[in-house]
């Protein structure tokens, strides 16, 4: 195998396990809606603070996944 | 004499029309569907001028943000129009601007309480700019409809569809051209990104100061108690210098945030474009205007929300009555 077949190949690989992180940010984002559909169950006049509050928690635990993106987009297109 | 407006079913046939006509030109002329060459940086349209900042010139995404400020100059005028022929029920896109402004404004008064006619603007400003932004990435051929260039040792070579230039896809280093798109969205350019998430967290100190004066620095360098309570005032020390590190974080955040989830929706309507050229693209349409619509609400909503804390401190509610 030639070294540019390697560097293709490394890059591949790479951006793949990059994006392992996504696992984190789903399961908290699956968390957060979870908890939040409850609370609007139990208690629906609050829904328009759960919701905003639950966006706010959304984003931030997609924001790790964001970064996994990133990094395997670096990885892929500019390195 | 009275007419009962006929329901319009023209629509469909044009949607059918269209649908049968991209099929017939997919497998009836055996077009090559190329997918877009991806890169991260935006490129240039223009030959860059040297500044002493740094090379300047005309990009697409540049072009892309021209476009949707003159979309919400319109909006304005429009909206401004019709407010001032004193309908009081606003109808059409003047009546869901106004649902979406009097929605972001009561979750403002919610969080922002005394400070809502100040943090607002920002809030449906950042909205406004980013969803309108995100939208253009749903018009068709924007990002596919450019300059051919020369370019060596890319996969791409020219042919001829019905008298129209086009690019077709052949093996990597094999071809000679590259295209440079008119329009690329501007949100899968980090620079606009980046001067968002600045101004953003810009703007959350200047609220944090014009709140609580000089006692705002307080929260990044508290050395209050570090000899009055020596274990718990060392304590307070360390999170107000981690609290300098999550203010640059934000940037970081926010920036990221928005550019990932645009260009990787880009990304994907082009590998889904290339794959399967007809209809099976317009599902993914409709994602990319519900994830343009969202990032633009979370970009909005976090900004508001960190300038709604900036203005309260934990000392804070003394200090607003000396104010008030």
């Amino acid at each position: 195998m030639d070294v540019e077949a390697a560097k293709i190949l490394g890059k591949l690989i790479g951006a793949g396990l990059a994006m392992i992180g996504a696992i984190g940010a789903g399961a908290g984002i699956g968390i957060v809606a979870s908890g939040a559909v409850q609370a609007m169950g139990r208690n629906p006049d609050a829904t328009g603070t759960v919701q905003t509050n639950m966006i706010l928690g959304i984003a931030f635990a997609e924001a790790v996944a964001i970064y996994c993106l990133v990094v395997a987009l670096l990885i892929l297109f500019v390195f | 004499m009275t007419e009962t407006p006929k329901p319009k079913v023209w629509g469909r046939w044009v949607v059918l029309a269209a649908f049968v006509l991209g099929i017939a030109l997919f497998t009836g002329l055996k077009i090559n569907v190329a997918m877009p060459e991806v890169v991260l940086p935006p490129e240039a349209l223009t030959t860059p001028i040297q500044t002493p900042l740094g090379p300047f010139f005309i990009s697409g995404t540049l072009v892309a943000l021209l476009f949707a400020d003159i979309i919400i100059f319109l909006l304005a005028f429009g909206i401004n129009s019709a407010i001032k022929k004193g309908n009081l029920i606003l109808t059409g896109i003047v009546g869901a601007v106004e649902a979406l402004l009097e929605m972001l404004h009561g979750m403002t008064e919610g969080t922002a309480g005394k400070w809502t006619k100040a943090i607002f603007p920002w809030f449906a400003t950042i909205t406004l700019l980013v969803m309108v932004a995100n939208w253009t990435e749903l018009i068709p051929g924007v990002e596919t409809i450019g300059m051919i260039e020369e370019k060596a040792g890319s996969s791409y070579v020219v042919q001829m569809v019905g008298g129209i230039k086009s690019l077709a896809k052949v093996a990597e280093g094999a071809g000679n051209v590259t295209l440079i798109p008119y329009v690329r969205v501007v949100s899968t350019d980090l620079n606009f990104t980046v001067a968002l998430a600045l101004v953003a967290v810009f703007m959350v100190q200047v609220f944090g100061v014009r709140s609580q004066g000089r006692a705002y620095f307080t929260k990044f360098w508290n050395t209050g108690g570090v000899f009055s309570k020596p274990i718990f005032g060392v304590i307070d020390f360390g999170v107000g210098l981690l609290e300098i590190v999550s203010e640059f974080s934000k940037v970081l955040s926010f920036a990221f945030r928005l550019f990932g989830n645009i260009f990787a929706g880009s990304v994907l309507l082009f590998v889904i474009g290339s794959l399967v050229p007809v209809f099976a693209q317009s599902i993914f349409y409709l994602l990319e205007f519900f994830v343009g619509a969202i990032q633009a609400f979370v970009f909005g909503l976090l900004a508001m929300t960190f300038m709604a804390q900036a203005t309260q401190g934990h000392g804070g509610e003394h200090h607003e009555e000396a104010h008030a």
